[in-house]
């Protein structure tokens, strides 16, 4: 007897279900499915995003049949089913509401599919459909496409990444180990690490693998996108067949760049596979608070498992907890540190001939270097306080303190991010202004230097 | 492509289908259903010949319901073959770029099979969205 649990990978929405209803007057109806969620040992629910006629039916007549499919086996299910209720909050409804937001917001429709209701349904009977696949011949490796991850596999696993994690010292190595870690031990060849802004009103990119240098310092606002929807509703999402709905939104994208103005102070673009066939968004919270969102991608529809989920939601509760460690801890170790250093200004350097324009625009707080864009927010008003001091008072040396003291720069009072912004602006300049340095010198301080000879500007806006 | 039948306590059934034909002057359609697992939908033929068939199209979701009453159900024969080879054809080619395995693509038996033919009595929008479920004219001549 087949157990609802052990069909999960249809749950996963890679390949759509059937479902089957009847009107009360005797007229079938069948459709597409695109998910079904299970809900507990003998209940599924199912989104209800319009009141179509699946929607009429049910009300006339609580009988429905749903076909599953699993991906990876391609092995049928029928599961006859009869309406019980209608959820329109809790959990179930949340879960199933803020996967609709995701694709929803990726797909630039938000307000027009949102989940009405979660429809729940005891499940009368599960049959498997036999003699769905012929048997495998001689050059076929039944088995092998199944390959389970063994417990012990995912248990050393989780082990190693854990061990890894422990040894960073700053935010910078354990940002650096946690996405080395995953792809080493996992084979997470995408990944990406979003921290939130001091408006908590956006995340960015301060770390990622698989994308190049291009994604870090990318945006996406809160709300927006698969990401964005993790953020704000703090929930994990697996998303598999991505392919159609992601294509669509990212060449509406294009086609809108394509014909608007180009803009002054141009995003950096959110890293991704363009081809991305399934994607995991892993809110990492600690205490309640987000501290950020960790997001895998793979070009398969199959890339991703419940375990993966599981196991990344272990890793982002100890990623969340270790940040907020950091955060804190950094904090109070450059007040110490303050209180023992000496910040008198160091002699200004030997000036080289090759000169360095920098131009700040107020307008939007972007610093460019020469005619092309380098960070802005507060990254950017951070470079200009180091760059305005090295230039009119020779300064090189600076704390963490002081920056988080100065109200210029408009670092909220508490838990500013200050240590990974420092991070983003360092890789940033690493990346786009090699001769500009932001090196460590000791806890909590950090020395700027440049072989240039700088020209700063400032305007109010381009 | 999908068809769905009811039993006589209006208990509903749907399975895939792999190839249709029509015959638009006519107004007869005939879709081959996967002899494997079709014991319920053709014994609710046979009770009450209700059936409902939607067509979609992967590439924007387009999709259409046609509603109508069985005339016969046959077991498909070799001539029929051709169709529900070209119809899977195009299926697996989808399962691929998802990235399912050829091997087990190769082993899904959708021959032997039954060929449903019905006449189509109301045609439905079925695209996913508020406007589904809405009558179409049948503009069939």
């Amino acid at each position: 007897m087949i157990k609802l649990g052990e069909l999960q990978r249809c749950f996963g929405g890679v390949l759509p279900a059937i479902i089957s209803t009847c009107s009360a007057d005797g007229i079938p109806n069948v459709t597409y499915l695109s998910q079904v969620f299970q809900a507990g040992e003998r209940h599924v629910a199912l989104s209800r995003q319009f009141f179509n006629k699946t929607s009429r039916n049910i009300v006339e007549n609580p009988y429905a049949n749903v076909e599953l499919i699993d991906p990876l086996t391609l092995q049928i299910y029928e599961l006859d089913l009869r309406f019980e209720r209608s959820e329109t909050d809790g959990e179930l409804f949340d879960t199933m509401s803020t996967r609709i937001q995701a694709i929803a917001s990726q797909t630039g429709m938000s307000g027009i599919f949102k989940l009405l209701s979660a429809d729940v349904f005891e499940v009368l009977a599960l049959h498997e459909i036999e003699g769905v696949l012929a048997p495998p011949g001689p050059d076929d490796d039944a088995g092998a496409e199944l390959g389970p991850t063994s417990l012990r596999t995912e248990l050393r696993a989780l082990s190693v990444v854990t061990e890894r994690l422990r040894r960073a010292r700053d935010l910078e190595e354990l940002f650096c180990l946690l996405l080395d870690a995953l792809h080493g031990e996992l084979g997470f060849s995408h990944t990406m690490l979003l921290l939130p802004d001091e408006s908590a009103k956006r995340l960015y990119t301060v770390a990622s693998r698989g994308y190049g240098d291009s994604g870090i310092g990318a945006e996406v606002g809160m709300g927006e996108g698969l990401i964005g929807t993790v953020a704000v509703s703090g929930k994990t999402l697996r998303m598999a067949n991505l392919g159609g709905q992601l294509r669509y939104a990212r060449a509406s994208g294009r086609a809108a760049d394509a014909t608007s103005e180009p803009q002054k102070f141009p995003e950096i673009p959110l890293p991704g596979l363009p081809d991305a066939q399934s994607q995991l968004a892993i809110p990492l919270l600690a205490a309640g608070r987000l501290a950020g969102v960790l997001t895998v991608e793979s070009r398969s529809s199959l890339g991703f498992d419940q375990w993966h989920e599981t196991f990344l939601e272990v890793i982002g509760h100890q990623v969340a907890s270790a940040i907020e460690t950091m955060m804190l801890r950094a904090e109070a170790e450059e007040t110490l540190a303050v209180a023992r250093a000496s910040l008198a200004p160091t002699p200004k350097p030997a000036l080289e001939k090759r000169v360095l324009k920098l131009c700040f625009y107020r307008n939007d707080d972007c610093v460019f270097v020469g005619d092309e864009y380098l960070i802005r927010n507060v990254p950017g008003r951070i470079l200009w306080k180091i760059l305005r001091s090295y230039v009119d008072s020779a300064r090189t040396d600076f704390s963490n303190r002081e920056l988080r003291l100065d109200p210029g720069l408009g670092l909220p009072p508490v838990k500013d991010n200050l240590e990974s912004r420092l991070i983003l602006l360092r890789k940033r300049l690493e990346q786009k202004c090699p001769e500009l340095k932001l090196l460590p010198k000791s806890r909590g301080q950090f020395r700027f230097e440049t072989s240039c000879t700088l020209e700063l500007v400032e305007r109010d806006s381009a | 492509m999908l068809v769905g039948t009811r039993s006589a306590d209006l208990r509903p059934t749907g399975r895939r289908a792999f190839g249709a034909s029509i015959d638009a002057e006519q107004r007869i359609a005939t879709l081959f259903v996967p002899a494997c697992g079709a014991e319920r939908l053709l014994a609710n033929l046979q009770d009450n010949g209700h059936v409902a068939a939607t067509f979609a199209r992967p590439m924007d979701s387009r999709a259409l319901q046609i509603k109508g009453r069985c005339m016969s159900v046959h077991e498909s024969g070799v001539h029929e073959r051709a169709l529900q080879d070209r119809y899977y054809a195009a299926f697996s080619e989808a399962l691929l770029l998802l990235g399912q395995q050829p091997k087990l693509l190769r082993r899904v038996r959708y021959f032997p099979s039954f060929a449903v033919t019905f006449r189509i009595e109301s045609m439905f929008e079925q695209t996913p969205g508020p406007g589904a479920g809405r009558g179409v004219a049948l503009g069939l001549p």
